[in-house]
């Protein structure tokens, strides 16, 4: 509470300045309210004043040729269809000047986002020039451009090295992530498709669809298993791995261990290979017919599997891939192949700087090697790696290439309610997403689902991070 | 907060330098769509021939007038499968002969012909100029705007030189919007014939038998909405598309609908009729333990390099359902070649669709990649007539329907044959079975 | 004695375990030396060996396999896609780790939210965003999916920057260096660890994705693509089985180097990932 109530008076002292700037402000900071240059020049920093009129002419500029044509069509996204007459003479054919809804909304955010930020400029400009007037009264020396220039590498450094990164973080990030929220309130989907077609608003309707379970419309269905089976696979994957990979660096570090190198080489070279190359290898390694399949029946595991009740008798193999089970088991098998020698690294790592002296101690006092890997390693590692695992956790919640590659085209659901939602039951919600935007165009719904995720993995991320932000923990090892 | 924000205003004098390329680059696009980048001689725009629909005569002046109106190089891009490729690359070169006074551009891209409408629909414009697709794709891409409509045909009569099968396929709402290239996408049944007589193949009970006392299984993708239509649309049960393009009617449900599904769960009962995928297909006829295939042109031509001269092919054969025999159907499947209406050269777009559809390009696949003609007269010739598989495609096409499916088909359906075949393992209602997979099907597609 | 059993019991389970996580690898190697040009599934090993896959990659491009092609255009792409996240990724982690300014906290608990936002889902609106620019189907294009988010991945890098202790910068700075002098000269040569880290870990990135490049190379021309999408399209439906020993053969050669570097990034990933918490 205290927090947002800080953060509302930090918004209005800004506005305040803002108006007490322009309340004390001589001619030239007034005037800068309709010429962005004019406190500038007023104080001699000629540069400074050229370079806000000519963002202020650009801004202009944008605001007549690109948002205002834009803009104008922001609230219907588009009216003219898309019409093409071709003439059979000539051969030629003539499109009319149509709408693309897709465009008008996309166009239609980045301009309102430099309207954004130019009205951040905006208001600092008031406030700088206003500083300038003071600096002024009061004598104090006003820098040159040059000085100006100077700063940028020095008190003002971190703005010369944030901009480039932060220019790309907007276009590759924010400006995305802006046109998702907006689709999720459109009909945007295969039957609206740009340029063909328009899409327009349809207010919160597709949330409303998501957790409804009509009986056509079994999305909340789907949502709510695949939603549950995400978590699940998370959590498993997050902590097969992690515990894997602390034992196996366990067993690899010990003293009496030859050839440490080697072992840690070995491992290694299992992930050296790019993970597609080998999800895919072991999709075909595990197929129904494939090699895996062959040899368990020849050896005459299938039959045991079946004589226990493991695997379905009219079957000839092991559906490694295609029963919903099976697959679940092997996934997080697999993923654990794939996840084990990148934290079994980690943990080494951690391993290695662990306070011998209170392992010491505990053997002193008589402590076996399971006490003291359970009292003193894990907590300690667990203290090191907590926010890590938070972290992959959330990248578990997305991991999308793990499952994509190992069942795509390969799984089929034999839930009949999910499949009438495109879902199928290893699904995460990033893949069922995925498969929603590339299979069957369903724009709308994804962006749905796709805000649905980022609120969960951001709930996650916040709580973490923000304690780990706020303890002044930073601070202290300097 | 000091007087700093200098930079700011320099960055986001960048950000809108990038913006003002947005607009312009946006407003480019419709002009050029505008001007179609053909040229100035569009002043003449006959509205009653371009809403002629299938105005079929050939008309040698307009491909001069194109000609004429032509001036710099004509930059095309065409899509075809990676099998294609060289063949494809051939049919260009000789297209670009016969025109010497024109300056083409043509590149070559892969696309398969199963898979176009997934890159094309994501974004049109994009898209090649020119790309083959397979026919079941039609609706999607018409819905879409991908396809331009063959209102005028230049250098053949596209549409009475193909069989009528393939023009059916490439006609939506009664314009024609693609030009058949080949008639062998569907599937039919290929065996062994050291294993079948052909008295066997003629019903799956017998087949099955004949199956069994040989220890070689038939397999068939029964997991897999494109095949196990056969069992549902040859008991008489439908599958439709509504006028609208995207959405299904669907019988399956109805009467007899319980004792199609309880046939196919009794086939696969036998252990004989076995539920695979393509890819599984070939190594399992490799293997030698697979005598039978439902599939298509593709996988046969493995089937013939293991079984050799015992390869034989023929019409899908009849089950029996609720004590009736009834003949499988199938989807009669053509590759076509469309044209892209955002093509920025639409008519040489067009003139090349039609070259690589002709007579002499089908009979020229036909003899370098062994893809049945879709052309009549190239159809009728005596190699093709001899070829096992393509005969035995003439033969299925009586039964055979073509594909008009809406999206939410494929997965509903894809699950109720993995349930099916599977031996039902939930033991559900097979009424409730169908009932779902149904709604699924006849989803609509916006609420 | 029991201490000999033990030590015998943990190397036979080390054993079990690097065979099983080796299997797959073996395999791989295996059946890019295969004869035969689909899928085995009845032996291990091949019957018929031969170098004949290695040799359709290189000496025989068709539309499916251009190989140089990719490998090409996936090395520009990752040398620039790596200099640029690497430049990116330490001057914001200088930024977060070294300064201090208003908003610093926000920015930071903002870029790690904004961060955790899967790719994938607005994949379709950066497409879009670049074939404005028309940056579609160019090497510049992806590079800039690559490396304009990188700057958000700053976490590691400033971890460790942490470790570097204060009293380095503020003795240059009475010497007079400016903050600038101070990025480049104090703190940049101690952070070599992480340095080579982020190098390597973002050089490695375009050489694993498929999704994207898929959706930004979209012109059909497969000498246009990168290995990863190349070589996932050799496992379409209707190539697999003229392909896929091929796609193992292209598998081992992409894995040669990316091994090379991951076993010399090994030493850094330790100390530069553990580096900044451990020593918290």
């Amino acid at each position: 509470m205290k927090k947002i109530s800080k953060l509302f008076s930090s918004i209005g002292n800004y506005f305040k300045n803002f108006g007490v700037s322009l309340a004390k402000g001589d001619i030239w900071v007034k005037s800068s309210l309709v010429v962005m240059g004019a406190g500038y020049f007023a104080r001699k920093q000629i540069i400074n004043g050229i370079i806000m009129l000519l963002v202020e002419a650009a801004f202009i500029f944008m605001c007549i040729f690109y948002a205002a044509p834009n803009l104008a069509k922001f609230g219907t996204l588009g009216t003219v269809q898309f019409e093409q007459t071709f003439d059979p003479l000539t051969m030629t054919s003539t499109v009319n000047d149509y709408d693309n809804s897709f465009l008008i909304l996309l166009n239609s955010i980045v301009a309102l986002f430099i309207m954004l930020v130019f009205l951040f400029v905006y208001i600092q400009n008031i406030k700088s020039v206003y500083k300038l007037q003071q600096k002024k009264e009061e004598g104090i020396h006003i820098n040159n451009f040059r000085e100006d220039v100077r700063a940028m590498f020095n008190d003002r450094f971190h703005i010369t090295l944030m901009t480039l990164p932060a220019i790309g973080v907007v276009l590759m990030n924010i400006l995305p992530i802006l046109v998702l929220i907006a689709v999720a309130f459109t009909n945007y989907d295969q039957a609206h498709m740009p340029p063909n077609s328009l899409f327009t608003w349809v207010g919160i309707r597709n949330f409303k669809n998501l957790f409804t379970n009509s009986v056509t419309v079994t999305f909340g269905y789907a949502f709510g298993k695949i939603l549950v089976w995400t978590l699940i696979w998370a959590v498993l994957a997050t902590f097969t791995t992690f515990l894997g990979g602390i034992l196996l660096a366990k067993i690899i570090n010990n003293k009496r261990t030859k050839l440490p190198k080697m072992w840690r080489t070995l491992f290694i070279i299992a992930i050296a290979v790019p993970q597609f190359v080998t999800l895919l290898l072991v999709r075909n390694f595990f197929a129904d017919s494939g090699i895996v399949n062959t040899i368990c029946s020849n050896v005459g595991i299938t039959d045991f599997l079946k004589n226990i009740g493991l695997v379905s008798p009219n079957l000839t193999y092991i559906p490694f891939l295609t029963n919903p089970n099976w697959a679940k088991v092997m996934i997080v098998l697999i993923n654990i192949w794939v996840g084990v020698p990148y934290q079994m690294l980690i943990a080494t790592g951690v391993l290695m700087n662990i306070p011998e002296d209170q392992i010491e101690c505990a053997k002193i006092d008589g402590a076996n090697n399971f006490q003291i890997f359970w009292k003193i390693t894990m907590p300690y590692i667990m203290f090191i790696q907590g926010p890590a695992l938070i972290t992959d956790f959330v990248k578990n919640i997305n991991n999308f290439n793990v499952i994509y590659l190992l069942t795509q085209d390969v799984f089929v659901t034999s839930d009949q309610l999910l499949a009438n939602s495109n879902a199928k039951e290893v699904d995460l919600l990033v893949t069922w997403l995925f498969r929603l935007t590339n299979e069957y165009y369903n724009y709308k719904m994804a962006s749905v689902i796709g805000i649905c995720v980022f609120i969960i993995c951001a709930a996650f991320t916040l709580i973490t991070f923000t304690r780990m932000i706020k303890g002044d923990r930073e601070e202290v090892f300097q | 907060m000091k007087k700093s924000k200098k930079l700011l205003a320099t960055l986001l004098a960048a950000t809108m330098c990038a913006g003002s390329l947005f607009g312009c680059g946006s407003g480019d696009d419709t002009t050029t769509e505008g001007a179609s980048g053909e040229n100035t001689s569009s002043e003449s725009t006959g509205d009653d021939a371009s809403t002629g629909g299938d105005a079929t005569s050939t008309n040698p002046e307009a491909v001069q007038n194109l000609i004429a109106s032509t001036t710099g190089t004509v930059t095309l891009t065409v899509w075809a499968s990676e099998e294609d490729q060289t063949l494809t690359q051939q049919l260009i070169d000789l297209f670009e002969a016969q025109y010497p006074d024109i300056t083409f551009d043509i590149t070559l891209g892969a696309q398969s012909e199963s898979t176009a409408k997934d890159t094309i629909l994501v974004d049109v414009e994009a898209a090649a100029d020119v790309f083959a697709f397979a026919d079941d794709q039609i609706n999607e891409l018409v819905a879409a705007g991908a396809l331009q409509p063959v209102s005028a045909t230049y250098t053949y009569d596209v549409a009475n030189e193909n069989v009528a099968g393939s023009i059916e396929a490439a006609t939506v709402n009664d314009t024609l919007y693609a030009y058949p290239m080949t008639a062998d996408n569907g599937y039919f049944m290929f065996y062994d014939a050291s294993v079948f007589t052909e008295e066997d193949v003629q019903s799956l009970e017998s087949m099955i038998e004949a199956a069994q006392a040989a220890n070689k299984k038939i397999a068939m993708d029964i997991s897999d909405g494109w095949y196990i239509y056969a069992f549902f649309q040859g008991a008489g049960l439908e599958l439709t598309l509504n006028d609208d393009g995207l959405t299904n009617t669907c019988t399956w449900n109805a009467a007899g609908g319980t004792d199609v599904a309880q046939a196919i769960l009794d086939l696969c009962a036998t252990g004989v009729l076995v539920d695979m995928g393509d890819e599984d297909m070939a190594t399992a006829i490799a293997e030698g333990t697979v005598a039978a295939c439902v599939n298509g042109t593709w996988r046969a031509a493995d089937a013939e390099a293991a079984w050799g001269d015992n390869y034989a092919a023929c019409k899908l054969p009849t089950f029996n359902a609720g004590g009736t025999d009834y003949q499988m159907s199938s989807y009669s499947g053509y590759k076509l070649v469309g044209v892209n209406p955002h093509s920025d050269y639409v008519g040489w777009s067009m003139l090349l669709a039609e070259y690589l559809t002709n007579y002499d390009s089908q009979v020229l696949r036909y003899e370098q990649r062994g893809l049945g003609p879709a052309n009549i007269e190239a159809a009728e010739s005596d190699a093709v007539q001899a070829d096992p598989a393509i005969a035995a495609l003439a033969e299925q096409a009586a039964y055979a329907t073509p594909q008009r499916v809406g999206a939410n088909f494929w997965t509903p359906a894809e699950t109720l044959g993995q349930i099916l075949a599977s031996g039902n393992p939930d033991g559900t209602d097979l009424q409730t079975l169908l009932d779902t997979a149904v709604e699924g099907i006849t989803a609509p597609v916006e609420e | 004695m029991k201490k000999t059993v033990n030590s015998v019991l943990r190397h036979v389970v080390l054993l079990i375990l690097a065979v099983i996580w080796l299997i797959p690898i073996v395999w791989l190697v295996a059946t890019s030396f295969s004869g035969y040009r689909g899928i085995n599934i009845a032996h291990f090993f091949p019957q018929s060996w031969s170098f004949s896959n290695y040799s359709a990659l290189f000496l025989e491009p068709d539309s499916v396999v251009q190989y140089v092609a990719w490998f090409k255009n996936t090395l520009i792409i990752a040398i620039f896609t790596c200099i640029i996240s690497t430049l990116f990724t330490l001057m914001v982690a200088y930024t977060m780790s070294c300064m201090r300014f208003k908003g610093r906290k926000f920015i930071m608990s903002f870029s790690i939210i904004l961060n955790m936002f899967p790719g994938v889902l607005s994949m379709i609106a950066v497409y879009f965003i670049l074939k404005s620019l028309g940056l579609t189907n160019s090497h510049l294009g992806m590079i800039i999916v690559y490396s304009a988010g990188s700057g958000l991945g700053f976490l590691i890098a400033k971890g460790f920057m942490d470790t570097i202790p204060v009293s380095l910068r503020e003795a240059a700075r009475l010497e007079g260096a400016s903050e600038a002098k101070i990025f480049w000269k104090v703190v940049l040569p101690l952070s070599k660890p992480i340095i080579v880290y982020t190098i390597i870990s973002s050089f490695l990135i375009p050489w694993g994705d498929f999704v994207l490049a898929k959706l930004m190379l979209n012109s059909g021309i497969s000498s246009d693509w990168t290995v990863a999408i190349g070589l996932y399209n050799m496992l379409d439906k209707s190539l697999i089985n003229k392909y896929f020993s091929i796609f193992c053969a292209g598998g081992v050669i992409v894995s040669i180097p990316i091994s090379i570097l991951f076993v010399i990034m090994q030493k850094f990933y330790v100390e530069g990932v553990t580096g900044g918490s451990v020593k918290g």
